[in-house]
């Protein structure tokens, strides 16, 4: 009778190399390096988002000191040992926008420099996302930002609803765009009484596709608005036409190139029906709000009943609380990726999303090595 | 001078017209601003193809703002198809934090001093100087004093702290013999003015007669102000390198030496291919 070996089993167990979760159990040398959370923020009012995503994490925030000196030079003291570990640092960007900025550049220089493994930036609001085009011999701030960025030891940014989708292309590290919009658009599905009668408005053209998908989730209607009072911010974008707008005595004489005609400014009009609709208008900055309030004049002549403004980024500078409070929008809900506090105490009418969530499980994917798609599965092509 | 152009940040228009003034020249047609939500805006309102260009910005007052602005006005210069950018930055912003060494950058940094026209000043104002002692407020401020003394040909004298043991203040010693001579504190830059004020209290007890305080950037954060009124100072001597205009008015006992003509001089020789190693003993006319 022949003796059974297990010499057949041996085959299948590898002794050569060290054994990975073979037996259920991962050893102790192998196991995943920690991961600490800081914020670079120094007030208080923009520590509250990482305390929000810390709670729900259940892990303590970084032990880190953060301030101005009297000279107003930005100081950054880590005072706990970061080595070997994937260090997340969230960074709200307030009003003093180059402060913040220059904040995070310290930690995340300080961070490489104390040997992290990881250096992730969680920064919501992306700043200079409008100067992301050359527009006459300025700079691409956004460009410079990023460069800066990578130069000073991140490697890897989450943010949500950036400007233009394109900035991801400035960066030589990964960047996840979050979207906030099914946050907001539960808003609407629980807040807005009768959102069935509603009917989403895109205030110009170029934020159309965004207005669109979210028509599209909600299945309702859209309508555009186009025409614009004065020369916007958009229409800057290359300042240096080809052919040019008008004729330099400085060209050459005999080189007759044909004239680009200039657009004609239309006064602002409405397609689409919103007559005895709520009119819902969605955009991912809401900072000077002036068009925001002409449009909303428009939409109430045109027979709107109720208008609400949704924005993932509420900035919300200078006069805007006085002027939303004056005016015809009934509500302005964005979310809470930029503290505004302050505007919220002159203007009732402001609503704030919590979107710690999102960010929150993007942290905790990433730590893991997870698949992010599950965070992207309710988001349309356009969004 | 051709191929050349001079921009200003906001930090210090002052200095840049004087630098300006002193080569020349015109300063260049830039727009600087905020937008609503804080966000720096720079344009360059004039061609700056092939040009060698120069901008000036010192790191005071918002160093942060004043930072980005030079940041995006050196980018704006590059992709406007520049020839070669320059900046010019008389108090380099965070230079505690780091050591501002010429090995931490990839790029040619002139360390240019102040030290000659400091010399200057001291004996076309003080009068006896012939007879008087440099003092250094701590112990790292040796090497400056003494080449200092060296060349006014005087004694010097140091301030250092001494601490007993831990949780206890410093005693600051004062290393040198200052009796009826006139005592010239020299340090490279003065934020809250604690420790000079403090040093000119122990020069006073310790006999000196007059004291002066010579500083080549004038912060003067937070309480300088009031510490250097209540202070025994004869006068606190700063260079321009900071705007001081503001602070003059609140304290009559600063004054200022400009030194707009090392930096236009520095700009010039190095626009021509110069030596700039001239400005390093020399104070141009």
């Amino acid at each position: 009778m022949p003796i059974r070996r297990f010499g057949g089993h041996r085959s299948l167990v590898s002794h050569s190399q060290t054994p990975k979760l073979s037996y259920g159990y991962t050893k102790m040398n192998i196991s995943r390096s920690g991961y600490r959370v800081f914020s670079a923020n120094s007030t208080t009012a923009c520590t509250e988002l990482a305390k929000k995503i810390t709670e729900r994490l259940g892990v303590e925030l970084g032990k880190s000191v953060v301030y101005q000196e009297s000279n107003s030079e930005t100081r950054v003291d880590v005072k706990e040992s970061v080595r070997g570990q994937d260090i997340f640092i969230i960074q709200t960007i307030p009003r003093d926008v180059n402060t913040a900025i220059m904040e995070l550049l310290v930690m995340a220089y300080a961070l490489k420099t104390s040997c992290a493994n990881n250096i992730i930036g969680v920064i919501p609001y992306f700043p200079y996302s409008k100067q992301c085009k050359m527009r006459k011999r300025g700079s691409i701030v956004c460009k410079l930002l990023a460069s800066m960025l990578a130069k000073a030891g991140l490697t890897h940014i989450i943010t949500m609803d950036l400007h233009q989708k394109e900035i991801q292309g400035f960066f030589s590290f990964p960047v996840d765009n979050l979207r906030a919009s099914p946050f907001l658009i539960q808003y609407i599905q629980e807040e807005i009484p009768d959102y069935r009668n509603a009917i989403i408005v895109a205030k110009s053209p170029s934020a159309a596709k965004r207005a669109q998908s979210y028509a599209e989730r909600l299945r309702l209607g859209l309508a555009v608005m186009h025409g614009e009072a004065h020369h916007s911010e958009s229409d800057m974008a290359d300042g240096r036409h080809s052919p040019p707008l008008s004729r330099t005595t400085t060209g050459h004489t005999g080189l007759e190139l044909p004239l680009m005609m200039a657009k004609e400014k239309p006064p602002i009009t409405v397609v689409g029906d919103v007559g005895g609709r709520i009119a819902i208008i969605v955009d991912d900055i809401i900072d000077d709000v002036e068009d925001f309030v002409a449009a909303a004049e428009i939409l109430k002549e045109r027979g709107a009943y109720k208008i609400y403004i949704m924005a993932t980024h509420g900035l919300l500078s200078a006069e805007a609380p006085r002027l939303i409070e004056e005016s015809a929008i009934d509500e302005v809900v964005v979310t809470n990726t930029v503290p505004h506090e302050v505007q919220k105490l002159q203007c009732p009418k402001i609503k704030t999303v919590d979107v710690s969530m999102i960010l929150a499980e993007a942290i905790r994917r990433i730590h893991n090595g997870e698949s992010m798609a599950y965070l992207f599965r309710n988001i349309a092509v356009d969004d | 001078m051709p191929n050349i152009k001079i921009f200003s940040g906001s930090s210090h228009p002052d200095l840049s017209q004087k630098i300006a003034d002193r080569l020349g020249l015109e300063l260049g047609k830039v727009v600087t601003k905020k937008f609503s939500n804080q966000e720096t805006c720079v344009e360059i309102g004039e061609s700056v193809r092939g040009e060698d260009v120069y901008i000036v910005q010192s790191g005071c007052g918002e160093i942060n703002d004043n930072l980005m602005e030079l940041l995006i006005m050196i980018n704006a210069c590059k992709i406007a198809s520049a020839s070669r950018v320059t900046a010019v930055i008389p108090c380099f912003p965070y230079a505690r934090q780091d050591k501002k060494d010429k090995g931490f950058f990839d790029i040619p940094v002139d360390n240019l001093y102040a030290e000659p026209a400091v010399l200057k000043w001291i004996k076309e104002n003080i009068p006896e100087w012939k007879n008087c002692i440099i003092v250094s407020p701590d112990a790292g401020g040796a090497k400056r004093v003494t080449s200092i003394a060296d060349r006014l040909n005087v004694d010097f004298a140091l301030i250092h702290k001494e601490r007993k043991k831990a949780n206890e203040v410093d005693r600051m010693v004062l290393v040198g013999d200052v009796t009826d001579r006139v005592a010239i504190l020299v340090d490279d830059m003065a934020d809250t003015c604690g420790t000079i004020c403090h040093a000119a209290d122990k020069l006073i007890s310790a006999g000196a007669t007059k004291v002066y305080a010579i500083l080549t950037h004038g912060i003067f954060s937070g309480p300088a102000i009031s510490r250097i009124n209540n202070a025994c100072f004869e006068a606190v001597v700063v260079t321009n390198t900071i705007p001081q205009e503001e602070k003059m008015k609140h304290c009559p006992k600063i004054q200022v030496i400009d030194i707009s003509m090392i930096l236009a001089e520095a700009i010039r020789r190095t626009h021509n291919g110069e030596s700039v190693s001239y400005l390093f003993s020399h104070v141009p006319l």
